[in-house]
């Protein structure tokens, strides 16, 4: 068959970008870090700290670069009631320096601070309180001005960034989802050093200064999603679809718990969850493991291990209804579907990956061939596995548009008919083998970014547990077959399974 | 301040140490060597036909990846018809070719995970390919026919213009790109190519017989530049497939549209779209540069400084210090003729004002006052040691080369681009600003909710309110 063909070639193809610059297997057990031998998978040098740090390194050439993806399992699920967003603000917060960088002396500016602090929760109490004073509250708002002015002098402005400007970053960012924090920068090879220099002290030392003019930056953030009608779509999805599971809440923040985050809140989220034994570092690119080992021994070495919480969330209950929700905006008609998928740990989701793929991967898909072409009821319409996250059992989801004259109404009825046909009919082998060769060609396609790597590299590790799952994957997805992929279908597409959200133009709500 | 030592001193381990004396550097260390990567040249080829070859051979992966240029562009559709170019770029794969049906050809690609995507952009098209090594031979035959002989599928090509007035129906569902294009639009005139965008009635007014015209003008191997990298053996031997699949396709004479001179108003104007949304979208814009004007390396260097990313002026003053915007920059667009240099942020309406005219005071700051020394030096390290970034894969750099070449570059434009970026000093900083920057005369535009503006927008010049359509 041809995916058994196409399996080994890949690999031993795969072969020539390690093989220059493969590290000696006695020089990696000397140092007690282990390398991935199975021709199967890159090799993939996997090495851990004794406070639990554990890092994966995989040498690549080209060009004399290398990416890092820091990666925390701690997302918007972990945020405390009422604290929805914290996580977030507080990924924002670590690009605000530590105790030795953005700061003239931290002894000082702790006072500084400390005198910030007791201002805004001041005025944060006069503002949310029920009969708020205006008179009082401005009072408050200049009393917290004044302390951060005094505050402000103690800083040295946006060094953190300015460093890393300087030693010639790439694509430094982070991100924060439901389930993951990642901070993520590429830089040329020969910073190795710079980059474990000052990241171990900004995971260390982190001083969150300027947290509330940062707060009202998250806060412009969200409001450009809330002008935004597909974020909209997505927020409000999630929100009906879970009712007990903080999968709930969306990643932002609710604004009214925004406007209650305090400093103290994000200092004792970050003494909780970010903790060298709640992380994985992943390295790709121009380096030598060995020397990334010594390097990450020398500057994380110190940093202490933590109790991680137990962390139990209260289980999204069966849903036992259809849900409907009609979302008024002025935009042209869309629609978000989501069904509860029974998450990662079940492999049942190796045959709803299947459903997702023949229903809508490619021009050849039933979605594109009968909806957008065919009946041309839909201008798109994809669906996707597993959103927003992959921690808890999360939504199987459905997005497309009509196209004019069509309504939702007909597009939600084709949509249905693809569902129903899927589930009576197994699929062909031809689409299942067509999912299969592309699965592959995305493996191999995915070596070529140092960046993209390390992120599926540290994320599959941290969060699903094997930095191997993209592999194992392909291998779960080439035993499903054809019945398997209806039976999946029948399972999960259900009615009362199903949470459905319509985009409606305002005016005819009206009835214009 | 640290903060100023550790940036006159430049990038090195010790100024950290400076920075920050809790530290340990180690000696060996202490001084970080330039980013030493001089890109391979790669191999350049001319076929008798006259298409250009841009080869570079990388055995790491079993993947190959072409990218042809097509000298054309979305300012080179009729003033009628407008989205000729887009629709006639799209359909080359989507509508079949002379031995392809659509079908087939959707078939034979995506059952070998390959992927053949054409497109055009505002002065370029392109038709891409990403295949496996193995399939080589069946995909490179699918991208050379389409390329030559494109069918445009009739019933793709209805549904194809379908989706494009399906999308000018949606075309402001989100009104951050709402501002961006249309402050374009009122720049440069509705009516000039550089500014204006696709109408029903272009759309409408688009037949089959248009789409053959459009590509046997432009699609000629004379009129291309190709890019290719990836695992074969030698350049003689892609270059042979090359020769086989492309060689015959005869070459002949393109004619161009001539582009009428852009006429950019002189003095501040203000547009308007009154919009209830959480978010007030705030676009500013200059009249720029011209694509080979040498000013283009202090103004990199300028704007870096201005509004490059998050420690820029722009980001550091709206964003990080008064927490006005999430989004806040500038960047510069070279063109054929005068390009723009826009500068954008989203704010809440009870701060737009603010944002705005900070906005306008740091265009004015910059013309007023050197810059410091560090943080000319800063920018400039900023862009030269992240300049290795352009070539992340072996398909980046050779792209990035015909590129070059397709624009009109000097061929050694990228091997000198990193000299003349360091030669910029804060002299050439603040003449290239009092030269190109007139923030009095810029063309502002906004969109939001104007009942909960702070201040009314006539503060800021002569307002013209557009109505969304």
């Amino acid at each position: 068959m041809k995916i058994s063909l196409l399996l080994p070639s890949i690999l031993l193809c795969c072969a020539p970008l390690y093989a220059a610059g493969e590290p000696a297997p006695s020089e990696m057990e000397k140092l007690g870090a282990s390398i991935e031998k199975d021709p199967k998978f890159p090799p993939v040098v996997s090495y851990t700290l004794k406070n639990g740090l554990r890092l994966l390194i995989l040498e690549k050439h080209f060009v004399p670069t290398v990416s890092f993806t820091m990666m925390f399992k701690v997302g918007n699920v972990d945020n405390e009631q009422g604290k929805t967003g914290l996580a977030h603000l507080f990924e924002h917060m670590a690009f605000k320096g530590t105790k030795n960088i953005n700061s003239t002396g931290y002894g000082k500016e702790k006072i500084a601070l400390d005198k910030v602090e007791i201002a805004a929760k001041a005025v944060i109490a006069g503002e949310t309180s029920d009969n708020p004073d205006p008179k009082k509250l401005e009072a408050l708002r200049k009393e917290m001005a004044a302390a951060e002015l005094e505050a402000d002098k103690l800083i040295v402005k946006d060094e953190y960034w300015k460093i890393y400007n300087e030693l010639g970053e790439s694509g430094m960012n982070a991100m924060t989802s439901t389930d993951y924090t990642g901070y993520v920068v590429s830089l040329p090879s020969n910073r190795l050093e710079a980059w474990m220099t000052i990241e171990s002290d900004r995971f260390k030392n982190a001083v969150l200064r300027e947290f509330y003019k940062e707060r009202s930056v998250v806060m412009e953030e969200r409001r450009m999603g809330e002008s935004d009608p597909n974020r909209l779509m997505w927020e409000t999805l999630f929100q009906n679809a879970f009712t007990a599971h903080p999968y709930h809440n969306p990643t932002i923040g609710w604004m009214d718990d925004l406007k209650r985050l305090t400093r103290t809140d994000a200092e004792k989220f970050f003494n909780k969850f970010y903790a060298p034994n709640n992380a994985t570092l992943a390295v790709v690119g121009d380096i030598k493991p060995g020397e990334v080992i010594k390097l990450a021994e020398k500057h994380f070495a110190s940093w202490p291990k933590k109790e991680i919480p137990e962390r139990v969330y209260t289980k999204e209950p069966p849903q036992k209804a259809e849900k409907k929700i009609n979302v008024f905006f002025k935009a042209k008609p869309m629609l978000r579907i989501g069904f509860h998928n029974p998450g990662f740990n079940n492999p049942d989701i190796y045959g709803l990956i299947m459903v997702s793929e023949v229903l809508s991967n490619g021009k050849t898909s039933r979605f594109y061939r009968n909806l957008v072409e065919g009946k041309e009821l839909a201008l798109y319409a994809n669906s996707y596995h597993s959103t927003p996250g992959n921690r808890y059992p999360s939504l199987f989801v459905i997005s497309a548009a009509p196209k004019a004259p069509h309504t939702l109404e007909e597009l939600e009825t084709g949509i249905n008919e693809e569902l129903e046909k899927l589930k009576k009919e197994p699929p062909t082998q031809w689409e299942l083998d067509k999912i299969i060769n592309n699965y592959e060609a995305d493996m191999i396609k995915q070596l070529e970014s140092n960046s993209g790597l390390g992120m599926s590299l540290a994320h599959n590790q941290e969060i699903l547990g094997d930095w191997k799952y993209d592999w194992t994957t392909g291998a779960e997805l080439r035993k499903i077959k054809p019945e398997d992929v209806s039976r999946m279908a029948a399972r999960y597409l259900t009615r009362d399974n199903k949470t459905m959200v319509f985009l409606v133009e305002p005016e005819k709500t009206e009835g214009k | 301040m640290n903060g100023k030592k550790l940036l006159a001193i430049g990038v090195n381990l010790m100024t950290l140490a400076f920075a920050a004396p809790l530290f340990a550097v180690p000696p060996a260390l202490s001084k970080l060597a330039a980013v030493d990567f001089k890109p391979p040249k790669g191999e350049r080829f001319v076929l008798g036909n006259g298409m250009i070859i841009y080869m570079l051979k990388d055995n790491t992966l079993p993947v190959i990846h072409m990218s042809a240029i097509i000298r054309t562009g979305r300012i080179n559709d009729p003033k009628a018809k407008i989205g000729l170019g887009d629709i006639t770029a799209s359909l080359l794969k989507d509508g079949g070719s002379a031995r392809y049906k659509p079908e087939d050809i959707d078939k034979t690609l995506e059952f070998l995970g390959a992927s053949v995507e054409s497109s055009m952009a505002a002065e370029e098209a392109r038709a891409d390919m990403t295949v496996l090594k193995k399939d080589l031979d069946a995909v490179l035959d699918i991208y050379a026919d389409i390329l030559i002989n494109p069918a445009f599928d009739a019933q793709k090509f209805k549904l194809r213009k379908d989706e494009a007035l399906e999308l000018i129906s949606r075309r402001n569902d989100d009104p951050a790109r709402e501002a961006q294009r249309e402050a374009l639009r009122a720049f440069y005139g509705a009516t000039h190519p550089y500014g204006w965008r696709t109408e029903t009635t272009t759309i409408n007014a688009i037949n089959g017989e248009d789409l053959k015209a459009y590509h046997a003008n432009y699609y000629k191997p004379n009129n291309i530049i190709l890019a290719v990298s990836g695992d074969f053996a030698s350049g003689e031997e892609m270059l042979a497939r090359l020769k086989e699949k492309l060689g015959a396709w005869p070459k002949g004479e393109v004619k161009f549209p001539i582009i009428a001179p852009v006429e950019i108003k002189e003095s501040r104007q203000v547009y308007f779209i009154d919009r209830d949304i959480a978010q007030t979208s705030i676009v500013i814009l200059q009249k720029g540069v011209k694509r080979h004007d040498p000013v283009e390396y202090p103004l990199s260097v300028t704007n870096e400084m201005l509004g490059g990313g998050l420690s820029s002026r722009l980001a550091s003053e709206i964003r990080s210090r008064k927490g006005l915007a999430y989004s806040v920059y500038s960047y510069f667009a070279k063109k054929p003729d005068y390009g723009f240099i826009n500068a954008s942020c989203g704010t809440k309406p009870e701060t737009y004002s603010q944002a705005l005219s900070e906005m306008l005071n740091q265009f004015e700051l910059i013309k007023k006052e050197t810059a410091p020394e560090e943080e000319v030096k800063r920018a400039k390290d900023s862009m030269i040691n992240s300049f290795v970034f352009r070539f992340a894969t072996p398909f980046d750099l050779i792209s990035e080369r015909a590129l070059y070449e397709y624009y009109g570059y000097k061929p050694d434009y990228l091997d000198t681009y990193v000299d003349n970026l360091a030669k910029v000093n804060p002299a050439a900083v603040i003449e290239t600003s009092k030269k190109l920057f007139k923030p009095r005369d810029a063309q502002i535009f906004i969109i939001g909710n104007s009942k909960k503006f702070d201040k009314p927008l006539s503060e800021f010049g002569p307002v013209t309110v557009l109505k969304e359509d």
